[in-house]
């Protein structure tokens, strides 16, 4: 079987195809062509040189999604809600999460309010018809929208979640009334109270499905035209993949696909390789990625902000943890008004670039430092496509930090370096330790073309024993895709007292869930997780239980509540045995586990280093072995320090680090203390 | 000298720690006040009280006011007082100065038998005991003792024991004893998360290595503020506003800011504000000038003790904001965003670029509702802090419906939360058309929040008091304002304007809770008449106060500038003018 994923990033456009049959690997970069999105995939399966008819199965991932919402090039779109809430999504939450800021903006509504409808409908808590929708007045609505010449229409009444009824009867009277506009309901994107989350999603969701619909339908037409045959599948950021057919109507789960497929490969690797528990770590030119696997089960947030926190737009729908630090290869160092020396979080992207690109750069960069001291082959950069100037890296180094500071030039470059470490290290704090996990029990996996640079002195910073790097770091986001599951997520908000749960009730509401999630499957055998976020009574944050169907049917209420009480105490460090506890939501996953291509193993080749100067650690620079990836053979374990040189990365260890190669190809860098 | 790395690594660590411990709190709190609406604050000091770093976020009326509670302990126990494990607590308003509302609790961070500093967290119990539950009874309370249950310093823990005692004569005194002595055990975790975090700290870099880098982010930040406070014009700037007065006595409160810059040195003189009162905003606090410098020097950098080095902050004894112990403190922090926004309104003339009209200036909006559930026959308290009109700026419009300049993230409650919390109905929550103050770039907008309970119980319904002097305009800008609290029994048409806490109402009543408008920015006939449109098309702004209020005449009809009308409605006011 030959399996691909095509995987569109901001700049360059990744294809990795692997045939189970013959273990050949396909590759091919292209640049991204974002006014035709469509056409850069067809020219990578083109330059990869396989058969398109062939394909069994192909994965894609596309920045559509985000782009459309980030650039604000979606469909004009129209909202209903129930009366007394049409300021709702203006209003938000009335926080100024930026305090001091005398001049902060809050995220604009992606529709105006003359375009937000209320209709005189009522729910009450729990679900109850305080005022019965009138499908008059919603298809009097509709000619309005129709008039106005909307493209896109979403729906979110108060307590939806609760009873979906009069959100089915408006899309029903808007279907059969609009020209052709885009409908959207809140309650088929999340089953969740808070209703300006609620809202902020459902519209997001509408806003981009005219054009992210359009595309996979294109996608698929276009794939077909020139032969295609096999099965498309379409990346989630909940780390899953989903049909063509739901990508269509839920088009806001796609907005994250492209940082999830390192996870769930840094997952998948890991698990092979035989450990459950990864802390996954992603660094490119501008920016570094951490996220935590636990049981081969990667970390979900509950939502998050497009446009960070502050200032942007809520998206609550499952999504893989991930936090970002502006430190990347391309990230500034820099000396501040006071004489501090900083990193990042501005970059010198890819134009001008690093100095040592030669294409004008003149700031200082992590790259920069790495070639000054020798840590990035000049000219090896790239497999030697590319020349880098290291005297110009060290001359600008020297004028823009060293001199300023008083270093001398090989400390100035390192104390870059140490310091986007430190930065780094921060971030997998966050994941890690802040979320009550020892680093101690877990190994890193490091992808991105500045990941394996880096990786090891993170680890030794937090203790973590080992860091694995994989085959194709650099293409690792396409690779996970190949090793996605199929998945589907679904929240319910379910208020209830654990100790009076009534539990077939709740039975009732787990297989209504469950059937409409396997409805989303494709594949067969297809198997549920189903999860209860509990707190204690008067919190208002929850944590997610684990809980089995048969617990569930036992109605075991004891066996729960332990379970609760235990992650509390392992979470926050305290816990109320003799205290209530409440739930307030059913969590579902469905999942459906994909045939996953065996990687090749490694070709039995004889090593031999070449030495570079570069500086390893303080003092003097040394005479540094040098080996080529794809020369080390299976077993072949190398003393640090040293490097292992291959196209788009450089893994760097230090003395008393001892790398082993696996089977798979992998790299084991047992970190010395 | 200190190697950059090491400084820039502790530098980073200082604050993530903090923020570590607030997300800790919030996340585990168990009344809306921390979680929702991020009532606390959590911190780091050292052995001296002065302040290492604080959470991002949260209310920044908290800002840097914890060192007075540890020179007052450290004066009291010795600098050899302090063992590992105790945990103390206080909110003696002696010391602490704010509502008994405001917990604090905290534990010394001992190393290797030395006192090095403190973790601290301040935040907002539901319940204290005394004659209010939780926001709002501000008249009703006219000493400590009618307010609740004081607490002066005391050790709850002693070196990891607790104080059985202490705990039962706590939880025999609040209304809510699960939910509070469920947050203290949550601001107790957050301590000792942060201990556990700077012992780490501390061992891998040493204590002597950590103090240095201590001392050097405190000079760099002072310096950096300086720098800042050198871009305004050396020069006395004062200016003067009032509350309408103190829920006791009718008389109005003055608040006026003498501020003096010099060098880059600011001095924040509020001698000329109102003697304490009788009623019950008094506090001892400099959220005043801390705020407003903090804005106007480093809004986004974290803060700490240097941020504040090079401001003097004047506030005389027997000052509204150093009131002598017992005054009345119910109401501590509403006066204080008017305070604020007084001191920025002394400097427009400096730097009119970067100072916005006045903000709503209330710290709600509250919406606080009370009783016990007929159904479950649970006690049941309603709250929610809703947003009003910010100020227009000098390049553009002020923010609608968004909390005041003291309450950073704190968060309104969605109607579907507090519907399933609680037996009201949220009819609606809404922008009010008109409200923001015109201007070249217009006010923010109050809002409108409507609230019929299901069931019998209390309303805290205390009219906001800015009706004399509501949010200004400036540089011609018109003022905005407006907050209000409107009561519908069951009986009535329509709701009246009211003025009382714990008002018992019958079932089906309707509460309207009204927040103000901010002010306009600049002439309101220079705002483009594209932009009135808009306003207009939007139902921001109706057809009659763009033509009143902006000279821009709009067809009712078609929603088109009259072109023709427009410019002579215009012309003919500055015909007037000259």
């Amino acid at each position: 079987m030959l399996f691909v994923a095509v995987d569109i990033g901001g700049t360059f456009t990744d294809l990795v195809g692997f045939d189970d049959a013959d273990g050949r690997l396909y590759q091919a970069k292209r640049l991204t062509t974002p006014d035709n999105l469509v056409r850069g995939v067809l020219n990578c399966i083109a330059r990869s040189g396989m058969d398109i008819g062939v394909i069994t199965k192909l994965i894609h991932g596309s920045t559509v999604a985000i782009n459309t919402l980030i650039e604000r090039k979606g469909a004009r779109t129209a909202l209903l809600v129930t009366k007394g809430t049409r300021d709702v999504y203006a209003i938000g939450r009335g926080n100024r999460p930026e305090a001091y800021n005398l001049f902060f903006e809050r995220t604009a509504p992606l529709v105006p309010r003359r375009a937000i409808y209320e209709v005189d409908e009522r729910l009450l808590a729990g679900g109850a018809v305080h005022k019965e929708i009138d499908r008059g007045e919603v298809a009097a609505i509709a000619d309005r929208i129709n008039a106005e010449g909307y493209e896109s229409v979403a729906v979110c009444f108060l307590h939806s979640f609760s009873n979906t009824a009069h959100e089915r009867a408006a899309g029903e009277a808007l279907r059969g009334r609009l020209n052709g506009a885009y409908v959207s309901l809140s309650h088929e994107i999340m089953r969740e109270y808070r209703e300006y989350e609620r809202i902020s999603t459902t519209s997001v969701n509408a806003y981009i499905g005219p054009k992210v619909s359009g595309y996979v339908g294109t996608l698929e037409s276009s794939l077909n035209d020139h032969g295609f045959q096999g099965e498309l599948s379409i990346m989630q950021s909940n780390g899953g993949v989903m049909s063509p057919e739901i990508a269509a109507r839920r088009p806001v789960m796609m907005m994250e696909s492209g940082p999830v497929g390192g996870i769930i490969a840094g997952a998948e690797i890991a698990r092979m390789l035989g450990y459950a528990n990864v802390i996954s770590f992603d660094m490119g030119g501008t920016t570094a990625k951490a996220s935590l696997v636990r049981d081969s089960v990667a970390a979900m947030a509950e939502g998050y902000y497009v446009g960070g926190y502050e200032s942007g737009c809520p998206v609550m729908i499952p999504v893989v943890d991930v936090i970002e630090v502006g430190a990347g290869g391309g990230s500034i160092a820099w000396i501040d008004e006071v004489g501090a020396l900083k990193v990042g979080p501005r970059s010198a992207g890819s134009d001008p670039g690093p100095i040592c690109y030669g294409s004008g750069g003149t700031q200082p960069t992590i790259t920069d430092a790495n070639v000054s001291l020798g840590r990035i082959g000049a000219g090896e950069f790239l497999g030697g496509e590319m020349k880098l100037d290291a005297e110009a890296a060290t001359r600008g180094i020297n004028k823009a930090v060293a001199g300023p500071i008083g270093l001398a030039p090989a400390d100035a470059a390192r104390a870059i370096v140490d310091i986007a470490v430190a930065k780094m290290s921060l971030a997998v704090r966050q994941v890690s330790v802040e979320k009550g996990y020892d680093p101690r029990d877990f190994a890193m996996v490091a992808s991105g073309g500045a990941g394996p640079l880096h990786a090891v002195a993170i680890a030794r910073d937090l203790r973590i024993p080992l860091v694995v790097i994989p085959a194709f770091p650099s293409h690792f986001s396409a690779m996970g895709m190949l090793m996605a599951d199929e998945r589907h997520d679904a929240v319910q908000t379910y208020p209830a007292a654990l100790a009076m749960l009534d539990f077939a009730d709740l039975l009732r509401a787990v297989d209504e869930l469950e059937a409409e999630l396997l409805r989303m499957c494709r594949a067969e055998g297809a198997g549920v997780q189903i999860q209860l976020d509990l707190r204690y009574v008067g919190q208002e944050f929850s944590l997610s239980i684990p809980v089995s169907r048969e617990q569930l049917r036992k109605a075991d209420c004891d066996g729960i509540r332990a379970a609760f009480d235990h992650l509390h105490e392992q979470r926050y460090a305290h816990s109320a045995s003799d205290e209530p506890v409440e739930m307030i939501n059913i969590r579902m996953v469905a999942s459906a586990r994909r045939t996953k291509p065996a990687m090749p193993a490694p070709a039995a080749a004889e090593p031999k280093p070449r030495f570079r100067q570069a500086v390893m650690g303080p003092g003097a620079p040394v005479q540094c072995p040098v080996y080529e990836r794809e020369t080390l053979p299976a077993g072949y374990v190398i003393e640090g320090p040293a490097m292992i040189q291959e196209y788009g990365t450089t893994t760097v260890f230090f003395k008393g680090d001892r790398c082993e190669v696996a089977g798979g190809g992998a790299l084991l860098i047992h970190v010395g203390s | 000298m200190l190697d950059p790395v090491t400084l820039e690594v502790i530098r980073n660590t200082l604050p993530a720690i903090a923020n570590e411990m607030a997300a800790d709190l919030q996340r585990t709190s168990y009344n809306m006040m921390i979680y929702e609406v991020c009532d606390f604050c959590t911190t780091l000091t050292d052995a001296g009280g002065r302040l290492i770093s604080q959470n991002v976020g949260g209310v920044s009326h908290f800002v840097a006011d914890l060192g007075v509670i540890i020179e007052d302990i450290v004066a009291r126990e010795g600098p050899d007082g302090f063992a590992s494990d105790d945990v103390f607590i206080t909110n003696h308003q002696r010391v602490a100065g704010q509502h008994l509302n405001n917990v604090v609790v905290y534990m010394p961070f001992v190393f290797r038998g030395r006192l090095m500093g403190f973790a601290m967290t301040r935040a907002h119990w539901i319940d204290v005991g005394g004659m209010s539950t939780g926001l709002g009874a501000t008249p009703a309370v006219s000493d400590p003792w009618f307010e609740g249950l004081q607490i002066d310093q005391m050790r709850i823990y002693e070196a990891g024991k607790l104080n059985k005692t202490l705990e039962k004569m706590i939880r025999d005194n609040i209304r809510y004893p699960e939910s509070s002595i469920g947050d203290m055990r949550a601001q107790i975790a957050a301590c000792r998360l942060a201990i556990r975090r700077l012992e780490e700290l501390v061992e891998r870099y040493s204590p002597e290595v950590v103090e240095a880098s201590i001392g050097t982010i405190f000079r760099e930040t002072e310096t950096r503020c300086r720098n800042i406070v050198r871009t305004i014009p050396n020069g006395v700037y004062e200016a003067e506003s009032f509350y309408d007065d103190d829920t006791v006595t009718t008389e109005p409160v003055r608040i006026h800011a003498r501020v003096t810059v010099a060098d880059g040195e600011m001095t924040i003189d509020l001698s000329g504000c109102s003697g304490q009162r009788v009623g019950g905003l008094n506090s001892r606090t400099l959220a005043g000038t801390r705020v407003a410098y903090k804005a106007l020097t480093e809004p986004a950098a974290p803060v700490n003790e240097g941020s504040f080095a090079a401001l003097r902050s004047v506030i005389p004894e027997g000052n509204i904001m150093m009131a002598r112990y017992p005054a009345p403190m119910g109401g501590w922090s509403l006066i204080v965003p008017t305070v604020v926004d007084t001191i920025f309104k002394a400097l427009a003339p400096a730097i009119p670029d970067r100072i916005p009209a006045a903000h709503h200036g209330l710290l709600g909006g509250s919406i606080v509702f009370l009783g016990r559930d007929p159904k479950s026959g649970a006690n049941f308290v309603l709250q929610s802090l809703e947003g009003g009109g910010w100020g227009g700026r000098p390049n553009g419009d002020g923010m609608s419906g968004a909390v005041s300049v003291c309450q950073g993230n704190v968060k309104n409650s969605p109607i579907e939360t507090m519907e399933i919390k609680t037996p009201v109905l949220v009819e609606e929550r809404a922008l009010r058309p008109d409200s923001g103050g015109p201007g070249r770039y217009r006010g923010g907008l109050g809002i409108d929040v409507r609230v019929r309970n299901l069931v019998e119980g209390k309303w805290n319904l205390a009219r906001p008091r800015r009706r004399k002097c509501p949010p200004w305009g400036l540089d011609q800008g018109k003022a905005g304002g407006g907050a209000d609290y409107l009561l519908q029994l069951p009986d009535q048409l329509e709701g009246a304007p009211i003025d009382q806490v714990m008002r018992t109402v019958p079932p089906r009543s309707v509460v309207t809770i009204r927040t103000g408008a901010g002010g306009g920015w600049g002439d309101p006939y220079e705002r483009e008449a594209e932009a009135v449109l808009e306003d207009v098309r939007e139902g921001l702004v109706s057809v009659e106060r763009a033509k009143l209020d902006y000279g821009v005449v709009i067809e009712p009809q078609t929603l088109e500038i009259d072109a023709a009308k427009t410019r002579a409605l215009r012309s003919r006011r500055a015909e007037a003018a000259e």
